[in-house]
C-alpha cells in the first residue's frame, strides 16, 4: 500500500519539499491547483491501477489455497456426490481456473461485482453496500475522534514538555498500543454500556441520532487504537517547530501566541502526522471491521466474517476488493489534504 | 423432558414479579394449566430474540439449517407436531393409524387457513409432502417407504406405506413437513421462498440475509387468539459474549443460546430467567473404524473405560448436562441411559482391554475437533489427559468448520473426533440410524462401522409398533453399542436460553425450537 509522497514520522520535515508540490514558479492561483488536480488525477491512476490488480489476483487465488468446499457448505451433509457437482458445476468451479480467472475479473470490470452470493444469492455489490453506509459511519466518526483526541493531546504535551501532561500522554498512549481493537470494545462496553448505561451494549439503534449514538462506542474503539502513534508523531513534530528560527521571529514581530500556534505551529508540525495517519488507514479499516463483531454491528465486517465461515467467496473476494479500493482512496485524500495543508503552497495560493 | 429450570425460573421470577403473576405465567407452560388467577396472557408487543446466525433461506424442503429451521418453523407446520416432552401430537390434523400401521388417515382440523387467508385443501398437503418426496438430497429425507399420498376427502389425505415404519409420524413432524399452498399459490418457486405463506403463526414482514429477519403475526392463525404477540424480530447477534450482554441490558428480550458457562449468572440475575430444556442431542467421541488403531474393538473399549464422563460432564456442564451411559438421549424414547450398558470410568480395566488389543504398549494419534464449539477444545484436553494413563498419546487438532467437514465428512480422513449427533425427531430410530447405517449418507456418522447384528436390530425398530416390544429392541441395540464402542456418547446437553423476566410461557422445544405463539410479555 505503498503511494508515493507517504511518509513517516520524522523523515519530513514542513519546510522541506517533497517534488511533487508544484514547481517554485507557478503562475497564477487557479493554474497551481489545476495542476495539481492534474498531477493528483495522475498519481491515482498510477497507483491504483497497479494495487487494484494487485489485489484482484491476490483475492482470487489466495482464497482457492484455503480449505473447505463451499458446495458441501451449502448443500450440508447429506448432499449426493453428483449433487455436490452439478453445484460446482454451476457455481462455475469446474472451469479451467484461468476461464475463472477471467470470469471474476471480467464481472469485476462490467458489473463491479464479484458475482451473487453462494449462501443467500444475492449479488455481492448490493450486499456489501446495504452494509456499507455502518461501516463507513463507524470509519468517519473514528477519524474525528482520533483528531480530536490527538491535537489536544499532542499540544499539551508539547506545550509543558517533561512535564506532567508530557509524561502522561507519553505513558498511555504506549499501554493504548499495546490493546487491541477488539479487547478496548470490550472494555468499552463494559464501563460505558453495561455499568454507566449511556450508550447501547450493542446492535443499532433506530433513527438518525440512535445510528449515531449506536456508533460512538465502536468509533472510539477503533479511535483509541489509532490515536497513540498520531500524538506521538504530532508532539515530536511541535516540539521541533517550537524551537525553529521562524518562531522566535513571529514572536519578536508580536504575532499573538494564538495566531502562532493554529496558523504556523500546528499547520506545520500536522503534514507528518497526517501523511502518517495515511499509512494507518488499512488499520483504521481493519480495526473497523473488527469491532462489529465486538459490538454486534451488522456491517461488512461481520459480512466478512459469516462470509469467511461460509467459504463464501464471491462475498469475501468483494469485500475485500472493496477495502482494498477504500484504502487507496483514502491514502489518496490524506495526500491531497497534506497538499493542500503544506504552508509553501498554501503562502502562494495567498 | 427435564425442566430443572422452571424450577429455578419460578424462584427467580417470584423475586421479580409478585408471586400471581409468576404462578400465573409459569404454570401456563404446561398445556392443561389455564391461566386462572386471571393474570391471563397480555396482548401485543414485539419480542426481540438475538440469534447468532442470519436466516439464509426459507425452502424448507432443501435448507434445513439450524439457523433456518427456526424460522421455517413460524411459518410453515406440519400435519403432526410434537409438545413440549417430545410427545406427538395432533397439529394442523388430527390422525390415525390402520392396525397393520401401512395406512395413516390425516383430517384437517375446521378452519385451518394460510396467512393469505385462503383454506388448507388435502390438494395443498399433498403436493407440499410430495415435493419433499421427490426431492432429492433433502437436509431432511422421510425415510419412510411411502407408497401413494392421496386427497380423499373434503378434509383427508391417506398415506399408504409399502411395509410399517414407526417412526413416520415424527418425520412428518420435522421442520421440512409444513404445509405450503398447491403450486406455490401460482407464484414462481423461487419468488414464493422469499415471501412464503403457510399457516404458521407467523408472517414474514422484513428480511435481510445477510441482518435480522422480522415476523408479523399471522391474523389468520387457527388457534385462536395466538400468537399474542404483535411482532417478532431476529436479531442477527454474531458475537456471543455480546449476545448475552445484550440480554443483560435488555436490549433483546430473549437469546437463542446461553453457554453452559454462563448459565449460573443467567440463572442467578433476578431481571432475566434461565430458560432450560432437556436437548435431543449427544456430544460424543466417534472414532475412525478404518483406522488401524480403531478398527480393534479393544482399543475402543479401553478407551472406553478411561474416560472419565462424568468428570467432563461436570466440567464442561456446569450442571445442565447429564451424563450419556448410552446413545439414545433421555429426552427421547427408549433412551437405555438408566440401564447401566456404558463402560464405567476404570483405569485398570482400561489398561486390561488395551493388553488384549495390538497395540497393548499404547500409541500415537489424533484427536479432531471443530473450533466453533469451545466446549470441545475443553472435552479434548481432558480426553487427552486421561488417556495419556493408558499410554495413548493424543495429539488435539483444531479445524475451522468448513475444514472439519471437509477432512472428516467428506474424506474420511482423520483417526478420532469429537463432535455432536444430533436427532431431528423424538423417535430413537433417527439418532440410531444415522450412527449405524454405513450405507447412509453419513456411513455411520462418519466412523464407517458396521454391525450385522445391530443393523437387523435397528430394521426390527423401525417396523415393530411402539410398546414394551419396541423398547426391549432399542436397550438391545444401546446395549450392543456401550460394548462395541465405535462412538463413546459422553453427554447430553441441554437446550439453555435465555430471556428478561417479563417474558412468560417461553415454549423451548427439545429440539432448540421455540413456540412463540403461546409467548407474551407482560406489559
Amino acid at each position: 500500500m505503498s503511494v508515493e509522497g507517504q511518509h513517516t514520522v520524522g523523515d519530513d520535515r514542513p519546510q522541506g519539499g517533497t517534488g511533487h508540490r508544484g514547481s517554485a514558479d507557478a503562475h497564477t492561483p487557479a493554474r497551481s491547483v489545476a495542476r495539481t488536480l492534474g498531477r493528483l488525477l495522475g498519481r491515482t491512476v498510477a497507483t491504483v491501477l497497479p494495487v487494484m490488480i494487485g489485489v484482484v489476483v491476490a483475492v482470487f487465488f489466495l482464497l482457492r489455497l484455503v480449505p473447505g468446499d463451499p458446495a458441501a457448505m451449502i448443500l450440508g451433509d447429506r448432499a449426493t456426490p453428483a449433487q455436490l457437482d452439478r453445484l460446482r458445476e454451476e457455481m462455475g468451479l469446474t472451469l479451467p481456473l484461468a476461464e475463472q480467472f477471467g470470469n471474476f475479473v471480467w464481472g469485476i470490470i462490467t458489473r463491479f461485482d464479484t458475482g451473487d452470493s453462494l449462501i443467500t444469492g444475492v449479488s455481492t455489490r448490493e450486499a456489501i453496500l446495504a452494509k456499507a453506509p455502518i461501516s463507513l459511519g463507524i470509519v468517519a466518526l473514528a477519524v474525528i475522534f482520533a483528531v480530536a483526541l490527538t491535537v489536544p493531546l499532542a499540544l499539551a504535551a508539547a506545550r509543558n514538555r517533561g512535564g506532567f501532561a508530557d509524561q502522561v500522554v507519553r505513558i498511555i498512549p504506549t499501554i493504548g498500543m499495546g490493546m487491541p481493537t477488539f479487547w478496548v470494545g470490550l472494555l468499552l462496553i463494559i464501563v460505558f454500556a453495561v455499568q454507566l448505561g449511556w450508550f447501547p451494549v450493542g446492535g443499532v439503534a433506530p433513527g438518525p441520532l440512535g445510528t449515531l449514538w449506536s456508533l460512538v462506542l465502536p468509533a472510539a474503539a477503533v479511535a483509541i487504537s489509532l490515536v497513540p502513534p498520531l500524538v506521538r508523531s504530532l508532539r515530536a513534530q511541535l516540539l521541533e517547530v517550537v524551537d525553529a528560527d521562524f518562531v522566535t521571529t513571529l514572536r519578536a514581530a508580536g504575532v499573538p501566541e494564538r495566531t502562532i500556534l493554529t496558523r504556523h505551529i500546528l499547520r506545520g508540525a500536522a503534514l507528518p502526522t497526517i501523511a502518517l495517519f495515511g499509512v494507518n488507514v488499512a488499520y483504521l479499516i481493519g480495526g473497523t471491521l473488527v469491532v462489529e463483531k465486538v459490538f454486534g454491528i451488522g456491517g461488512v465486517g461481520t459480512l466478512l466474517f459469516q462470509s469467511i465461515g461460509s467459504r463464501d467467496f464471491p462475498v469475501v473476494q468483494g469485500i475485500a476488493l472493496y477495502c482494498a479500493i477504500a484504502v487507496v482512496l483514502i491514502t489518496l485524500a490524506v495526500d491531497a489534504l497534506a497538499t493542500w495543508i503544506d504552508p509553501r503552497l498554501r503562502g502562494r495560493q495567498s | 423432558m427435564k425442566f430443572t429450570a422452571r424450577a429455578r425460573g419460578w424462584r427467580i421470577a417470584a423475586v421479580a414479579l409478585t408471586a400471581a403473576l409468576a404462578l400465573s405465567g409459569c404454570a401456563a407452560e404446561a398445556p392443561a394449566a389455564s391461566s386462572g388467577s386471571g393474570e391471563g396472557p397480555v396482548s401485543g408487543g414485539t419480542l426481540t430474540f438475538g440469534r447468532a446466525a442470519s436466516v439464509t433461506d426459507l425452502d424448507l424442503h432443501q435448507q434445513i439449517t439450524a439457523n433456518n429451521a427456526f424460522a421455517i418453523d413460524k411459518i410453515f407446520e406440519p400435519l403432526v407436531s410434537f409438545d413440549a416432552d417430545g410427545k406427538i401430537i395432533a397439529w394442523l390434523a388430527d390422525y390415525e393409524v390402520s392396525g397393520d400401521g401401512l395406512t395413516y388417515t390425516f383430517t384437517l382440523h375446521d378452519g385451518v387457513k394460510f396467512s393469505d387467508g385462503t383454506e388448507v385443501t388435502p390438494e395443498d398437503v399433498v403436493f407440499s409432502i410430495t415435493r419433499h418426496l421427490e426431492m432429492e438430497g433433502s437436509p431432511l429425507p422421510i425415510e419412510a417407504p411411502v407408497d401413494t399420498i392421496e386427497a380423499t376427502g373434503d378434509r383427508e389425505i391417506t398415506i399408504t406405506l409399502k411395509s410399517a415404519y414407526t417412526p413416520f409420524l415424527s418425520e412428518l413432524a420435522g421442520f421440512s413437513n409444513g404445509v405450503l399452498p398447491k403450486d406455490f399459490g401460482g407464484a414462481n418457486e423461487a419468488e414464493f421462498f422469499k415471501s412464503p405463506v403457510g399457516t404458521g403463526p407467523w408472517v414474514l414482514d422484513e428480511w435481510d440475509p445477510n441482518g435480522d429477519l422480522s415476523f408479523v403475526k399471522n391474523e389468520h392463525y387457527w388457534q385462536d387468539g395466538k400468537p399474542y404477540l404483535d411482532g417478532l424480530v431476529y436479531k442477527f447477534v454474531a458475537d456471543p459474549t455480546q449476545l448475552q450482554q445484550q440480554l443483560v441490558a435488555g436490549q433483546v428480550d430473549a437469546v437463542e443460546q446461553v453457554p453452559a458457562a454462563n448459565s449460573a449468572e443467567v440463572g442467578g440475575n433476578a431481571a432475566l430467567q434461565l430458560i432450560e430444556a432437556a436437548g435431543w442431542s449427544a456430544d460424543q467421541v466417534f472414532f475412525n473404524t478404518l483406522n488401524e488403531h480403531f478398527a480393534d474393538e479393544h482399543v475402543r473399549r479401553a478407551i472406553a473405560h478411561a474416560i472419565d464422563r462424568d468428570g467432563i460432564a461436570q466440567a464442561t456442564g456446569f450442571g445442565t448436562s447429564e451424563v450419556a451411559n448410552a446413545l439414545v438421549p433421555t429426552a427421547i424414547e427408549y433412551s437405555a441411559n438408566d440401564q447401566g450398558y456404558g463402560l464405567a470410568y476404570d483405569v485398570d480395566a482400561a489398561k486390561a482391554e488395551l493388553a488384549k488389543s495390538k497395540f497393548a504398549d499404547g500409541f500415537a494419534t489424533t484427536l479432531a475437533i471443530r473450533n466453533d464449539r469451545p466446549e470441545f477444545a475443553q472435552i479434548a484436553q481432558i480426553v487427552q489427559e486421561q488417556l495419556a494413563a493408558i499410554d495413548i498419546d493424543v495429539t488435539i487438532e483444531s479445524l475451522d468448520y468448513a475444514v472439519f467437514k471437509e477432512r472428516v465428512y467428506a474424506n474420511l480422513d482423520y483417526d478420532f473426533m469429537l463432535n455432536n449427533g444430533q436427532a431431528d425427531a423424538p423417535d430413537p430410530n433417527g439418532i440410531i440410524s444415522f450412527q449405524t447405517d454405513v450405507t447412509g449418507f453419513s456411513k455411520s456418522y462418519w466412523t464407517s462401522f458396521s454391525d450385522p447384528e445391530v443393523n437387523k436390530l435397528v430394521e426390527q425398530g423401525r417396523t415393530t409398533a411402539d410398546g414394551p416390544e419396541r423398547e426391549k429392541i432399542y436397550f438391545k441395540i444401546q446395549k450392543l453399542l456401550a460394548e462395541k464402542a465405535p462412538f463413546i456418547p459422553l453427554s447430553f446437553p441441554a437446550n439453555l436460553q435465555g430471556t428478561t423476566a417479563s417474558v412468560h410461557d417461553y415454549t423451548l422445544l427439545p429440539n432448540g425450537s421455540v413456540r412463540f405463539q403461546d409467548a407474551w410479555i407482560a406489559q
